[in-house]
């Protein structure tokens, strides 16, 4: 095995080396400044030839050099400027000067992968986030910086935990796998061409380990050029059996030709968070009035034990626990520098970042983390080898504890006792509490360092034909301790504990080759362009988790050698490999009629060894129909209109590895072995088809654009952890259902221009989705498990409900409907349905500039249903507080009221266990969220002529500073976790 | 693209993963006697982390205890006053663990059987007494899950796609299946040297004269019993404090702390009954009063297996046969007992009683009261007639082996004497209370399962 794996690499190397020598023909050097309307220099215009790959780029001075031939047309092209076209000829100078164009879709360079197209001619739906959207926002992870930015693209932030990973979804759920350990939904991740598991890393601290963090934190985002988002089948077909939910494209900042002068771009940025909201909770005597009032009615009296809230507490003590347990105002600090210099052939950019977050809660806690990124191009004289190499390393550290004070903020009594006593101590008030604050000495650091490397090397073997190959290197290396020492406990219990540590060591590595042909020709009005490919990937992950026990000194905690146990708790490796031939052929005819071709061959470890292949494959179409004479000669208000639409199939393989083995492992105890799991060996992979259609309209010179797109996407055969009775011995096993799942959507963008005036313009862009999710077909769902989790003909985010009726005006307990009336409360009395998806969602944003002051705010609007505060709250009356809403209690017959009667008794209880499963528990959860605002001033050329400055400019930023909601509860995305983080920051960027 | 492909073709390959180092491939594992026996092992040692069995708050000794009149919580528990009220959900997640780990460990003993029966290259003798001791497992939990739950899935294989849809068996079915394989496993275990930590024919006996009691098969558990008392291996010891000790020469069969692989030195049930502080959510159950009040003052039972903390908010009494809470360092001084030779006292005596012969009944009976400094009723009242004799031994059962599997609430239900016992003391009690519910979670998971009546 390993000796035919390595005549693939070899033989791979050779089709990747065996060209560079290649000789080359004679070439006429021509050269020349490209400038804009007020004559300044543009660097970084692109220029390319029209007939042929490769051009190059202007330098800071915007002046370029190439070798071309007589035959040659250049493509002259600059984002936000009109392209233009100039034949070669004999000239051995051109100059040229570029007409600004507003709002153009011109020639925006669209980044797909394993090509690139432009915004205009791209047949597949793929969206573009550039810098300027993301650098500025205070997060530490790249997909919250997408939040409501792109129609189609779910991010939801789970928790204002720093570090920990939001979840997104791409044109909706597509699998029945959803789990945290075991998502089917995820997007594939390809940071410069190395595609990186990006599911959240595995950590053991209770306020980490759903969902887990995030293995993109390390990304510096100021050196993100931009992010991409594929979605249809056009644009994912090329990655197969990993398209399925998307594909999404990190691409960071490459040198754009400067030539000697060495940049320097400088900016600091510093500011504070807070928790974005806090619920309305009981004060001391509301709350020990429930209380009291609930001894009454269940004719009970405290005791001493167990209610010491009202007979030892202090009664007039009161605190507001989420002021104290997350109530904390954290600080954060941004520092980037990038440095960039070259020669017409050869350029790099050097870049390093510094971030720094404190914690709201309580005690020494935050999050930092320290990147560093390198990029270099370099080109041959005669433009035949081109090379790109990017390597982006970064290293954070998490300082967490292993706990949450967010629940316990929302139930403890607010007569709780003092946190510390008069010595300085943590109070225990003999024992009549669990201090929440003991959690805090429960530390938690993740350190976590992550490496991505890319190298790519492209070599033309003849006119119109290159070689290019990719190689990718990722590691990610996670270290985490959580130390227990004894001082976590009442005192009492001290002689009998011991001090723990908890070691997680998660390690993650790849290696990527993907040696392609690109071929590129014209005739005529007919242009080709043809891609083929192939890809080998190497995975392995481990996980070591270990635990010392018994440390004779808190100091020592977490040396393992002062322990005076250890054991191993899990020690797993986890091999994946991972092959693919691919291609794509790209056509059209004048510009005008575009078709493209892609597809895949897949093989996966994943499977076992008969289900290991598979193809996919897509065809996508455009129609630039404005091009037609009719629309140029009639219709001229219409300066762009494009038909297009797409149709192919992608697949999943993101399950669990292994899953065909049967195997046995070891047991916990000594000389044992257990048989590891239930095993199918004849599960195979998950298909996704997918069909869209679109229309893109430019109008009134483009200050009006107009893109409409409707998709079906359909998941069949799905593969699941297929939940089974525990008679079976187990509660899975992997495989195939004859489910389909639909998910269709509309999806609207819409940017304008809405003044324009030499000093002040104003620019909107609105994005909407109509996103719908059915499950459409699940042949004998009644026989399986999840019958009552899923519905035939409704969407998969479904809850199903009890039916709430009310009050009982004899008990004053809250009633539920026995529908079928055999006494009893189970999954047959289950009978309301509610969608808990989003049913439509939108991101507004406005940018104003007026000179040298930019201001642009993003509003996020999401419609949805969702699980309210009264899902988790306690039964009224119970020693836990509540919120304010629980004073309307029941209080006597003929009360017409929405809480229960304040009670302690079991029929109390049960009817509030049922009611927080009834629809009473779910309810509207939209919000309307200023989520940015940024305002930024460019000190005006002059202003800094004479300190040798390029740019300064000074910029504030705020982040979820408003949400709008009737929601009850922390945060209608969040449930009972940290709210997100509401910041402001302020800085300053220096170029020089 | 053609290049490509065959490139794929060649290189097919590369796609075989290695098996990771932490798994061994099931074939592989029974085609040695030493992976084998790890197999065989592994059992042991997956019983004694199964929830039912590992002596917490999902296990038979504790939930079984509050259902019953043994045990109460000491702080609020919802979970566990489910049990102690006799208000069982359908959602009771303990209930639900005690079930799906009852039925993990009969899936690998299922394992065990059918790689043990294609086992071509270990010796037939070796692979007879390993099947011997995975019957006696599989049989030991199918006790419970009968006891527990009334009629149940007859699961004999491991194949899932049969499995995930049986209908339940008839008690007389399961009892059937739990004989035949306890008296096949006691052939089979015939030549096994005597192992206080697994499985042997002495285990196998004096676990089938539980069953044959329970079977109303008197003859049969008495003969059984029999054997096992005339065993010379076990004695009962003379003192209480020596009994759940790891030298034990009472026990017949036990489970060391250590297979848990928690790294504890400790018992499982020591944790959870010692109280060194007023209850908590570790340790959130006590002894009932109306426990306590079937012990005379003299009964050494009273000061040797049940202890209590005091402080400002009460009394609480625990059970104190495991004397050891936290043993962190140092050796393993005790191992949670499962069988003893004690029970098997008592189940004679219940089987001679059963069948007319008062005296032999009595001198059974009266050797678990002496040892306990009670008066042996022999000398006290010879003449008693039988059903104070079985009263007795029903009273002496509950002294002598509260907190060890369910004895009480399983001998309150065997003998019909639930409702007479547990009406007075237990508002809510129903009738139908004296089977579990299976959980919601599985008859939706199997719709071929049916719902025990009242729930």
């Amino acid at each position: 095995m390993k000796f035919l794996f390595r005549s693939c690499l070899r033989l791979s190397i050779f089709l990747v080396l065996s060209s560079w020598a290649i000789p080359c023909t004679g070439q006429q050097q021509i050269s020349g400044t490209v400038t804009n309307t007020d004559n300044m220099p543009i660097p970084g215009v692109n220029i390319t030839f029209k007939n042929k790959p490769g051009g190059t780029t202007t330098n800071f001075d915007g002046e370029y050099e190439l070798n071309v031939q007589a035959q040659d047309s250049l493509v002259f092209a600059y984002l936000g400027y009109q392209t233009q076209t100039i034949a070669v000829a004999n000239q051995s100078q051109i100059n040229i000067t570029l007409q600004e164009e507003e709002n153009s879709l011109g020639d925006l360079v669209i980044n797909a992968g394993y090509y690139t197209t432009t915004d205009r001619e791209r047949t597949g739906s793929i969206e573009k986030v550039s810098a300027e959207e993301i650098e500025l926002q205070p997060v530490v992870n790249p997909l919250q910086a997408l939040q409501g930015r792109m129609p189609g693209v779910e991010v939801v932030q789970q928790s204002g935990v720093t570090g920990l990973a939001a979840s997104i979804q791409i044109r909706g759920q597509n699998s029945l796998r959803n789990s945290p350990g075991n998502n089917g939904n995820q997007p594939l991740f390809i940071v410069d061409g190395v595609p990186i598991n990006s599911s959240p890393v595995r950590t053991s601290g209770l306020l980490t380990n759903v969902p887990g963090l995030d293995p993109l934190n390390v990304l510096n985002l100021a050196n993100i050029e931009s992010i991409e988002v594929l979605k249809d089948a056009d644009a994912t077909a090329i990655y197969g059996s990993r398209g399925a939910n998307g594909v999404v494209l990190i691409t960071t900042k490459k040198p754009k030709g400067q030539q000697g002068k060495l940049q320097v771009n400088a900016r600091l940025y510093a500011g504070f968070s807070q928790a974005s909201h806090k619920m309305e909770l009981l004060n001391t005597s509301q709350y020990l009035q429930m209380r009291q009032q609930a001894f009454a009615n269940d004719g009970e009296e405290p005791t001493l034990a167990g209610d010491p809230d009202v007979t030892r507490w202090d009664q007039n003590r009161y605190t507001d626990w989420q002021e104290v347990l997350f109530g904390n105002t954290a600080e954060v600090t941004n520092m980037n520098l990038a440095l960039s210099a070259g020669d017409a052939y050869t350029s790099f950019i050097l870049g390093g970042g510094y971030h720094k977050e404190g914690s709201v809660f309580p005690g020494d806690f935050g999050y930092q983390k320290a990147t560093a990124n390198i990029n270099l191009t370099h080109r041959s004289k005669d433009n035949k080898l081109k090379l790109n190499f990017s390597t982006n390393y970064g290293v954070d550290q998490n300082d967490l504890f292993n706990d949450s004070f967010v629940g316990l903020a929302l139930t403890l009594p607010p007569n709780a006792p003092e946190l510390y006593d008069s010595d300085g101590n943590l109070n225990w008030e003999e024992s009549t509490w669990s201090n929440p604050l003991a959690n805090h000495y429960k530390t938690q650091q993740v350190n976590s360092n992550n490496l991505m490397s890319n190298m790519n090397l492209s070599y033309r073997l003849v006119e119109g034909l290159d070689l290019k190959t990719n190689l990718g290197y990722a590691s990610l290396n996670s270290e985490e301790l959580i130390k227990n020492p004894i001082r976590t406990y009442d005192p009492q219990y001290w002689a009998n504990v011991q001090a723990s540590s908890t070691h997680s060591t998660v390690n993650r590595s790849s290696w990527i080759i993907e040696p392609q042909l690109v071929y590129e020709t014209q005739r005529g009005n007919f242009n080709l362009e043809a891609l083929a490919g192939l890809s080998f990937q190497n995975t392995r992950s481990s996980t070591l988790i270990s635990v010392g026990q018994g440390y004779s000194h808190e100091s020592l905690i977490g040396n393992l050698a002062a322990a005076d146990q250890v054991r191993v708790n899990v020690n797993e490796n986890i091999d994946y490999r991972y092959m693919a031939a691919f291609g794509r052929l790209g056509v059209n005819w004048k510009e005008k009629y575009f078709l493209n071709f892609t597809g895949r061959r897949d093989g996966s470890s994943r499977f076992g060894r008969d289900k290991r292949f598979a193809n996919f494959g897509a065809i996508g179409g455009a129609w630039l129909f404005s091009e037609e004479t009719f629309f140029k000669e009639k219709v001229e208000w219409l300066n762009f209109g494009k038909l297009r639409a797409s149709y192919g199939t992608t697949g999943s393989d993101q399950i669990p590895d292994y899953g065909y083995l049967d195997t046995y492992q070891p047991t916990t105890g000594p000389g044992g072995l257990y048989a590891t799991q239930l095993v199918n060996p004849d599960y195979s992979w998950e298909v996704n088809k997918k069909l869209e259609t679109a229309v893109e309209v430019g109008l009134l010179e483009n200050r009006l654009q107009v893109g409409v797109s409707w998709y079906r996407n359909r998941s069949s055969n799905q593969l699941v952890g297929y939940p089974l009775p525990a008679t079976t011995g187990f509660a899975t096993v992997q495989a195939n259902l004859p489910a389909v799942v639909e998910n269709t959507g509309w999806e609207f963008s819409l940017s304008t221009t809405n003044i324009k005036t030499k000093n002040f313009q104003w620019q909107s862009n609105i994005n909407l989705t109509i996103p719908q999710n059915k499950l459409i077909e699940f042949d004998g769902i009644e026989e399986t498990a999840y019958q009552n989790i899923y519905r035939v003909g409704e969407p998969l985010d479904i809850a199903i409900l009890f039916q709430y009726e009310g009050i009982d005006p004899e008990t004053g307990f809250y009633q539920i409907r026995d529908v079928n009336e055999d006494g009893s409360y189970n999954y047959d009395d289950r009978i309301v349905i509610k969608n808990l998806g989003r049913k439509y969602y939108a991101g507004i944003n406005n940018t104003f500039t007026y000179k040298g002051v930019a201001l642009s705010f993003l509003w996020q609007y999401v419609q949805q249903d969702n699980y309210t505060y009264f899902a988790q709250s306690g039964t009224p009356g119970f020693n836990v507080n509540q919120p304010v809403e629980v004073l309307d209690a029941w209080q006597g017959p003929g009360d017409n009221s929405s809480f229960q009667q304040y009670s302690q008794n079991i029929p109390a209880f049960m009817a509030h266990y049922n009611a927080i499963r009834s629809d009473r528990a779910v309810d509207d959860a939209s919000f309307l969220r200023l989520k940015t605002l940024s305002l930024s001033y460019n000190l005006s050329p002059k202003a800094i002529e004479k300190t040798g400055l390029q740019g300064v400019r000074l910029f504030a930023h705020g982040q979820n500073l408003l949400t709008f909601t009737n929601y009850l509860g922390l945060d209608p995305e969040g449930g009972l976790a940290l709210p997100p983080l509401r910041s402001f920051t302020f800085g300053l960027e220096v170029k020089f | 693209m053609i290049i490509a492909s065959s490139i794929m073709l060649s290189c097919e390959e590369f796609l075989e993963v290695d098996v990771p180092d932490n798994r061994i491939i099931s074939s592989t594992v029974f085609n040695d006697q030493e992976s084998a026996e790890s197999a065989v092992q592994g059992l042991y040692n997956e019983l004694s982390t199964a929830y039912f069995a590992a002596g917490g708050p999902n296990s038979v000794s504790v939930l079984t205890g509050l259902s019953a009149d043994n045990l109460i919580t000491t702080v609020t528990s919802q979970n566990l006053r489910e049990f102690e009220e006799n208000e069982l959900t359908v959602q009771n997640p303990n209930n639900y663990e005690v079930w799906s780990s009852a039925y993990n460990l009969i899936y690998q003993t299922n394992s065990v059987l059918e790689g043990l029966a294609n086992a071509s290259s270990i010796n037939q003798q070796e692979i007879d007494r390993m099947r011997g001791e995975a019957l006696f497992l599989r049989s030991f939990v199918y006790f419970y899950l009968v006891n527990l739950y009334g009629e149940v899935p007859l699961v004999l294989t491991t194949d899932y796609r049969q499995n995930s849809t049986l209908s339940s068996e008839e008690v007389q079915v399961l009892y059937n299946q739990i004989v035949n394989d306890l008296e096949e496993a006691k052939e089979l275990l015939a030549s096994m040297p005597q192992n206080k930590l697994r499985a042997t024919s002495l285990t196998v006996n004096a676990f089938l004269a539980r069953v044959y009691l329970y079977l109303e098969n008197y003859q049969a558990a008495e003969i059984v019993s029999t054997d096992v008392i005339s065993n010379s291996a076990v004695t009962l010891e003379a003192n209480l404090d020596d009994v759940f000790l790891i030298n034990s020469s009472e026990a017949i069969w036990q489970i060391s702390p250590e297979s848990t692989g928690t790294g504890a030195l400790h018992t499982r049930e020591g944790n959870f009954f010692i109280l060194d502080g007023p209850p908590n959510s570790l340790n959130p159950v006590g002894l009932s009063s109306d426990f306590l009040e079937i012990y005379t003052n003299q009964d050494n039972r009273l000061q040797q297996w049940i202890a209590s903390f005091n402080d400002d908010t009460g009394t609480y009494f625990y059970p104190f046969k495991y004397k050891v809470k936290y043993a962190t360092t140092g050796e393993i001084t005790e191992y949670t007992m499962v069988l003893r030779l004690a029970e098997q006292y008592l189940i004679r005596a219940e089987a001679r009683a059963n069948q007319g012969n008062s005296s032999g009944a009595l001198t059974d009976l009266d050797v678990i009261r002496e040892r306990a400094q009670i008066p042996s009723i022999m000398n006290t009242n010879p003449n008693l007639p039988v059903p104070a004799i079985l009263d007795s031994i029903a009273v002496e059962r509950r002294r002598e082996l509260f907190t060890e599997w369910g004895h009480r609430w399983m001998d309150l239900k065997r003998t019909d004497q639930a409702n007479e016992v547990l009406v007075p003391i237990k508002s809510l009690w129903e009738s139908t209370d004296i089977l579990y519910p299976i959980a919601e979670e599985e008859l939706m998971k199997n719709p071929n399962l049916e719902q025990n009546p009242g729930y």
